[in-house]
């Protein structure tokens, strides 16, 4: 319990100095916001007074410590319009008093971000989830073939798919499956998000499975290569000689053991998908965070480029956490080197 | 993330050669599938030429660009602009040929030598709340858009009306040249004579808004005008697609035709034209050249397509205040040595080639004027002789002589610039100018570009503001343009003789004699040559047959006041708020 609390605070430090440098960065790069704002083709006077009105006339420092206090602070717990741009994430006991979450508003949206991100965050989260998903049941289940039907067309065929798989570059695979599932064979919307539920599932299927596929090339190839290596291992050629069936050798004691540097891929992987999958949501014109922070980089939209770089560092974070838990679990060896024994 | 991703994993896998080999091969696939040489046909028109106008349907459009808002005083762009448009009627505006006509103003009378300007509205005109428009609801939203609290990158076009400074710096309460004289009488004293201001007001900045917009601009007001078309309940889903429809109480009887207009945001150019042949759209504005090429080629669709107005301004821009291009003669030997044709020839159905500073769709574009034709055509004979005299010959034989430093062109990465970038590095070469280019992100090039001595040289555009050639000349070239801190006008150039001119064309409202005076500055610009103009850049449009009536602008790109649909299928409406697949 004292090593997970150490791991939070450790946690939130890594997050303090990842935003911090993104903060300092996004100083720092050439470019006016409020340039941005006005466009192009805006007068000098009409660029300065919308950078007045922004705030961005205001030294670095001051900026920064603005942002961190308004970040997270505590103010009324009812809808106050001096709070427009505030979430409440806690009630506080103080009378009428709660912790609020503040961005500040988009410089190019004029939309609170809190508002922003909450809109996105859910659809980025579906399509991370629906694409680690696909990548782990299509990656698992054909490297586990592979590896146990080693050197047959089997496995030939899966390595091929797999290159394939992996040579193909993210939005090449988008694109195919655009156009045969969506243009030629019209299963599938071309792209959007759609109005209702039923829209979202299927508006979801294309990124998803382009994310998928891309994944699952990788995946397949680790647990073939690991479950290869594992299946020639001293304990698993005793599980055989004590006669266990094969398919519990191969998923109790080789699987299992294969599964360690998977988790560790998945981890990073969702990570990284929670900070939004650019290519494939621009293809698809899935509106998630992805295609927000790259719009956001682009239009110097500093408070949203800050929410999407926290959002993205706690995600990374969140993950790496929760894979350190999960070696525990999969490793008992972990478990016992946490607990502070051997054996 | 996923290219963090395969960075990290390209490595470990040993396989590039493979890898290699495959990718041309899904490459190739892709382009099998997707790339038909063959389009789908156009979808016929359910009656014949001479039928009459029909109410009902939807115009489907879409582009690759997104929103920021729906207020016209607030920072807007030019997709947004198509939907202001439709949404705010203003007192005048453009008509098909770019010239300004009455639209909620019945007529106007200018005074006083041109520093008034009195409108008189049109009676009776509902606004999308059902109040009636008047003279206080004009002056509220120009008070409303031009206060010191609003974010409208377009105030300062307004400087000239009296008492704007006061107004803007927040020492008056009201702004004292906006004069209420009845109810529906308004006028505007300016400063000085103002020759562009009915362009300037035509613009979507000034339009009348409901009086749910109050004083004052809030984001999260809902946009409410008098235009033709009205935001839809819930119709804009920001980043996806936004739905308008028809303004019953509009005040030009019977118009529009179409029940309702949808714009669908961050579409890709490929899915755009999967969903145009489909009929799931029914205008293509952004058409790639590979397309563009394919629907020219074929005669289905050839009596469909159509090409906007040339108002967009390309040229290369020297700084005069860095060497070489202080000398007026190493500018006169670039704008000699460019070989526009070649140009052109990079992407030749979207390039007008261009010898002057006003591009052709532009009232002042002067094909016959042979002043410029001298300084601003190709002529590599003249662009050595000018090398000569600005002290730097160079023997073309030899390779021998001209500037002998390189030149930095600092240049983002757009598709088309990236190209003329080159081209251009090789022409200067011919006569003795190295070019070195200088790739930068977009942020970096205006940061530049707009600093004195950030650039010596960078490509310039400019889209019209509004079509008249002192939307050009007066960002672009005159001293009052350059600001302490930034400025548009690229090559920092000023002269006197230009100032003068461009100052008493904008106070001159007989037509000839401003006709005149901008010829007189065009050619100085021609002459000395701050920018080597190149090019105007258009799009090109394909439109499916049952979309009929006028439906593109040289102004707003679109304006679906007027146009309707025939086609059977589609004049029954999908429920709200569903997006097609």
């Amino acid at each position: 319990m004292r090593r997970l609390a150490w791991r939070l605070a450790w946690s939130v430090g890594v997050v303090w100095a990842v935003v911090s440098i993104a903060f300092a960065v996004n100083v720092l790069l050439p470019g006016d916001p409020a340039q941005m704002v006005a466009g192009p083709q805006a007068r000098p006077a009409d660029v300065a007074r919308i950078r007045e009105q922004l705030g961005l006339d205001r030294p670095p420092a001051v900026q920064y410590v603005r942002f961190w206090t308004r970040l997270v602070h505590v103010g009324p717990s009812v809808a106050d319009p001096a709070h427009a741009s505030c979430a409440i994430v806690l009630p506080l006991p103080v009378r009428r008093s709660a912790l609020h979450l503040d961005f500040g508003k988009s410089f190019q949206m004029r939309q609170p971000v809190v508002d922003v991100i909450a809109t996105r965050m859910p659809r980025t989260l579906l399509l991370a989830v629906a694409g680690v998903v696909l990548q782990l049941l299509l990656g698992v289940s054909t490297g586990v073939l592979a590896a146990l039907r080693r050197g047959t067309w089997v496995d030939r065929l899966t390595v091929s798919v797999s290159l394939l798989g992996i040579s193909a570059p993210t939005f090449l695979i988008a694109l195919l499956l655009q156009v045969i599932l969506a243009r030629e064979l019209r299963w599938l919307p071309l792209d959007g998000y759609g109005a209702t539920v039923g829209d979202h599932v299927r508006c979801l299927v294309l990124p998803a499975l382009t994310l998928g596929f891309y994944g699952a090339a990788y995946y397949t190839r680790l647990v073939r290569d690991e479950m290869r290596v594992l299946l020639d291992a001293d304990w698993v050629r005793t599980a055989r000689a004590k006669g266990l069936a094969p398919g519990r050798v191969a998923t109790r004691h080789a699987l299992r053991n294969a599964l360690v540097p998977l988790v560790t891929a998945v981890g990073l992987d969702f990570g990284a998908l929670m900070g939004g999958a650019i290519v494939t949501e621009t293809v698809f014109r899935w509106p998630g965070l992805g295609e927000l922070s790259v719009k956001a980089m682009l239009d110097r939209d500093g408070p949203v480029i800050m929410a999407c770089v926290i959002v993205t560092s706690i995600a990374i974070v969140a993950t790496n956490v929760v894979v350190d838990l999960v070696y525990g679990l999969l490793d008992p060896r972990v478990r016992d080197a946490r607990g502070g024994g051997t054996r | 993330m996923r290219w963090i991703r395969a960075t990290r994993r390209g490595p470990r896998r040993g396989d590039g050669a493979m890898r290699a080999s495959l990718a041309p091969a899904l490459l190739l696939a892709v382009a099998a599938l997707g790339c038909h040489t063959s389009l789908s046909p156009p979808i016929p028109a359910e009656h014949g030429d001479d039928a009459p106008p029909r109410r009902g349907g939807t115009l489907r459009l879409a582009t690759f660009k997104d929103i920021r808002g729906l207020d016209p005083a607030g920072p807007t762009e030019g997709v947004a602009n198509q939907a202001i448009h439709a949404i705010f009627a203003g007192l005048v505006d453009f008509d098909d040929r770019g010239r300004v006509v009455p639209d909620l103003a019945d007529r106007w009378e200018i005074a006083e030598g041109g520093r008034v300007y009195r409108f008189t509205l049109h009676e009776g005109v509902r606004m999308h709340d059902g109040e009636e428009l008047t003279a206080d609801d004009v002056k509220r939203s120009v008070e409303r858009a031009l206060h010191k609290t609003t974010p409208d990158p377009s105030a300062s076009y307004f400087e000239g009306i009296a008492g704007y400074a006061a107004y803007a710096e927040g020492t008056a309460e009201h702004l004292d040249g906006v004069v209420v004289e009845g109810r529906y009488v308004v006028t505007f004293r300016l400063e000085e004579p103002d020759a562009t201001f009915l362009s300037v007001l035509a613009g979507p900045t000034l339009r009348p808004v409901c009086r749910s917009a109050g004083d004052r601009y809030v984001d999260t007001w809902q946009p409410c005008g008098a235009g033709p078309f009205k935001l839809a309940p819930g119709g804009w889903r920001r980043g996806a697609s936004l739905r308008l429809v028809r303004h019953d109480g509009y005040f030009r009887a019977g118009l529009p035709y179409l029940d309702a207009v949808e714009w669908t945001y961050n579409m890709q150019q490929l899915t755009q034209r999967f969903r145009f042949e489909a009929g799931e759209l029914d205008f293509l504005h952004e058409i790639s050249q590979a397309d563009q090429t394919r629907f020219a080629g074929d005669p289905r669709w050839r009596p469909f397509g159509s090409t906007d107005a040339d108002t967009t301004l390309y040229g290369e821009s020297m700084n005069t205040t860095m060497p070489p291009f202080d000398n007026v003669e190493v500018r006169r030997a670039v704008a000699a040595a460019i070989d526009r044709e070649h140009y052109r020839l990079l992407k030749p159905a979207y390039v007008t080639p261009l010898d002057q500073p006003i591009p052709p769709g532009i009232p002042g574009y002067a094909s016959d004027d042979v002043r410029c034709r001298r300084g601003q055509r190709y002529d590599y004979a003249a662009a050595l002789e000018h090398m000569r005299k600005a002290g730097f010959p160079y023997d073309p034989a030899t390779g021998r002589g001209g500037w002998p430093y390189p030149i930095d062109y600092v240049v983002y990465d757009q598709g088309l610039l990236i190209y003329t970038a080159q081209l251009l590095q090789q022409e200067l070469a011919k006569i003795g100018l190295r070019i070195e280019l200088r790739l930068v992100s977009w942020q970096t090039f205006l940061t530049l570009q707009h600093r004195r001595g950030g650039a010596a040289m960078s490509p310039g555009n400019w889209a019209m503001d509004y079509p008249d050639p002192s939307s050009f000349f007066e960002p672009l070239f005159t001293t009052r343009a350059i600001g302490p801190e930034s400025t548009d006008n690229t090559a920092f150039y000023s002269n006197p003789r230009f100032d003068d001119l461009v100052a008493r064309a904008r106070g001159e409202l007989d037509e000839t004699q401003r006709e005149a005076l901008y010829r007189e500055a065009g050619a100085i610009l021609c002459d000395e040559a701050p920018w080597a103009f190149t090019f105007s850049y258009h799009f090109v449009s394909e439109r499916q047959p049952y979309v009929r009536g006028p439906l593109q602008h040289p102004v707003w790109y679109v304006d679906p006041t007027r146009t309707w649909i025939d086609r059977s299928d589609r004049l029954a409406e999908p429920p709200a708020g569903s997006e097609s697949p």
